[in-house]
């Protein structure tokens, strides 16, 4: 059967010892960046991309995609122990974790959040392995068209979840876009906006634009704040385990955060960050022990933690069968994949499948490994919170300039990170979100070779958008993204138009 | 300087930008062989969009800016904006630092110039642990690029150290 036979060519490609290490390196790191504040996930995966340079795509994604998952799962702990998130999708988790590790409960919780991640994580995996297949046969019978509007479905889907305001994430995309048109045109080999600059001829690098707007940017917030926080760190007392009725508890949670965080998160493209809100959501109706929340329960930390890590795995899909990123960190993939010269999409399957299921297979080892790494060791872990901030920033410093001059060896290179460093951190201050550049800049090329490709068809058409049933169903999913919070507002006006209370 | 001031100029800043970039659309050459879009097509297309935002951006930020959903932010996951006072001073160093690295990296070598960087900004930032900073500082610079070029074979530029013949 075909299926057998993909999982043991990608069990193959992943327990050799070289992709073994690759994968535990991957999620040590990652558990690092998780951990430390100050480092999303983004900015660790664009750092860590330099790592890859000179490897086959395969033993570089098996290394990034263990940083990616690492990092969502590492967020977890300093949630728990410190109340200090380490990423965005494990804010809700302090909510109850902090409070069970008050009530000397942080080895449950801890343990809840761990097994709920590697539960959650698995089941993504598997997903993947069932429907990717199936989900890149039938985006193979895209034209064109349906390409253009999927990415244009992509870019507003993820833009609208961007930031506090719609305009400036919008803004933002445009930029990323904007961005993606510097270079060499390759249809017609004409140069734009290269200001006679032949550095500028292949475009801006994406790791360029990636560690300035991240990394560097970082470094300038968290050197120029003067607020002295200081954390209380719970230690871990009393049982590590689970006892029987934490157990009883924890089942339903992990199952509804997991089914939640999947669809939510993972195939709907809202993000970790969203899954794990509506996870919580869900408990509060849901529950039996709803009155606990936010009081130390533990389906409070289970239901988010399996909820993120099954959209991070669901997220997966989209990037792998369609080439489209759902969130940042999918697009800092996607880039790096590109930069290694491989494009993700439908065709992936067909022409690349030790790839695809060697990261598939490496993807449950490295699961596996995160439970081993984490349970035993958090208390290591929770040590790198004593790292001075300086001295984490200049190793970021010095990290992003080694990464980006080893790429190609200029010095221009290191200017313009710098350079948007600078506006990364301007960005910060005025609140527009950079994730959208990223994703504007890795699916600019491609939706203007689409788009163009199209209105070759139709002779300079529009409505071939329109026309065709599968791309207007991806258009008005853009515009239902895009206006969806003005909709409240909209209702409340028409009422009180008609008479009725607002 | 006032959140709301900031966010002002930021809006001119950001539609000045996107002026340029639509009037640099009609400045891309036509190709010779005329196709059915040519290269100036979708920028003018990202041109008109980015104007048409900005305009946005510039008329609500001088309407005294908008209302922002923070419970909504937190739910995304947006960012935490950057509240409080900046260390201007501070700043304005990293920034030198760090344009002062890309100028020397080539010309005083991995090795020199990071260990250099690493230094000045501990003596700056905080001086309270030399001698441990002082080894960090070495194994980040010299024993790192030995690292790179001899057993990794990454080319790292050797600066003055090619004359000891490392």
């Amino acid at each position: 059967m075909d299926f057998w036979y993909n999982v043991t060519l990608g069990f193959g490609v992943a327990a050799t010892p070289f992709h073994l290490l690759l994968a535990f390196i991957g999620v040590f790191l990652g558990t690092v960046i998780g951990v430390l504040p100050g480092i999303g996930p983004m900015t660790g995966v664009a750092l860590l991309i330099p790592l890859t340079f000179g490897m086959n795509p395969t033993s570089a994604i098996i290394l990034m995609a263990g940083i990616y998952y690492g990092a969502m799962y590492g967020g977890s702990t300093t949630s728990i122990l410190v109340n200090t998130p380490g990423e965005s999708s494990s804010v809700v988790t302090c909510l109850d974790g902090y409070q069970m590790a008050k009530q000397g409960r942080a080895g449950p919780a801890l343990a809840a959040a761990a097994i709920g991640s590697f539960i959650a994580g698995t089941f993504a995996t598997l997903m993947l392995m069932l429907f990717g297949p199936w989900v890149a046969k039938i985006a193979l019978r895209f034209g064109p068209p349906e390409f253009f509007s999927l990415m244009v479905a992509a870019l507003t889907l993820v833009t609208s979840l961007a930031g506090r305001s719609l305009v400036k994430a919008l803004l933002s995309t445009l930029f990323g876009l904007a961005i993606a048109t510097i270079g060499i045109d390759l249809q017609s080999g004409v140069l734009r906006y290269t200001f006679g600059n032949p550095e500028l001829m292949d475009g801006l690098e994406f790791l360029v634009v990636a560690i300035g707007l991240f990394a560097l940017s970082e470094v300038l917030v968290n050197l120029s704040d003067t607020s002295e926080t200081v954390q209380e760190r719970l230690s871990i007392k009393g049982r590590v385990w689970m006892n029987k009725e934490d157990w009883r508890r924890f089942t339903p949670a992990c199952i509804r955060g997991t089914l939640s965080g999947f669809f939510v998160g993972g195939i709907a493209g809202a993000g970790a960050a969203v899954a794990s809100f509506v996870s919580y959501g869900i408990e509060k109706k849901a529950s039996k022990h709803r009155d606990e929340l936010g009081k130390g329960a533990i389906e409070g930390v289970t239901g988010p933690e399996s909820a993120n890590n099954a959209a991070a795995g669901g997220a997966l899909i989209h990037l792998l069968c369609l080439g489209i990123p759902g969130s940042g960190t999918t697009a800092i993939l996607l880039g790096a994949l590109i930069m290694l010269g491989l494009q993700p999409g439908p065709l992936l399957f067909q022409q690349n499948p030790q790839f695809v299921w060697g990261l598939i297979a490496s993807m449950y080892i490295g699961n596996v490994m995160l439970v081993v790494l984490n349970l035993p060791l958090v208390g290591m872990w929770v040590k790198l919170l004593d790292v001075p901030v300086y001295l984490l920033m200049l190793f970021i410093v010095l990290f992003s300039f080694l990464g980006v001059y080893t790429m190609n060896n200029s010095v221009q290179d290191l200017n313009l990170m710098v350079l948007f460093g600078v506006i990364g951190y301007l960005m910060k201050r005025v609140d527009i979100p950079a994730t959208p550049i990223i994703l504007g800049m890795v699916l600019g090329k491609l939706m203007e070779e689409k788009m163009r490709q199209s209105l070759v068809i139709s002779d300079g058409s529009m409505m071939i958008f329109l026309n065709r049933p599968i791309s207007l169903c991806l258009l008005i999913l853009a515009v239902v993204a895009i206006t969806n919070p003005y909709w409240k507002p909209m209702a409340r006006g028409i009422r009180k138009m008609f008479g009725g209370t607002a | 300087m006032n959140a709301n001031r900031e966010e002002r100029i930021a809006s001119f800043v950001v539609a000045a930008f996107s002026l340029a970039y639509f009037v640099g659309a009609f400045l891309i050459p036509v190709p010779t062989l005329k196709q059915q879009m040519g290269p100036g097509f979708f920028p003018k297309g990202i041109g008109v969009g980015m104007l048409i935002l900005s305009g946005i951006y510039v008329l609500q930020q001088l309407r005294g800016g908008v209302k922002e959903d923070e419970e909504r932010a937190v739910i995304i996951g947006a960012d935490e904006k950057i509240q409080g006072k900046v260390n201007l001073k501070r700043i304005g160093f990293i920034l030198l630092l760090m344009a002062f690295y890309a100028f020397v990296f080539e010309r005083l070598g991995y090795a020199i110039s990071t260990f250099v960087v690493f230094m000045v900004g501990v003596l700056y930032l905080d001086r309270r642990h030399l001698v441990r900073d002082g080894i960090i500082a070495v194994i980040s610079s010299f024993v790192l690029y030995y690292i790179f070029t001899t057993v990794l074979r990454v080319q790292l530029p050797p600066g003055p150290l090619k004359f000891l013949g490392l």
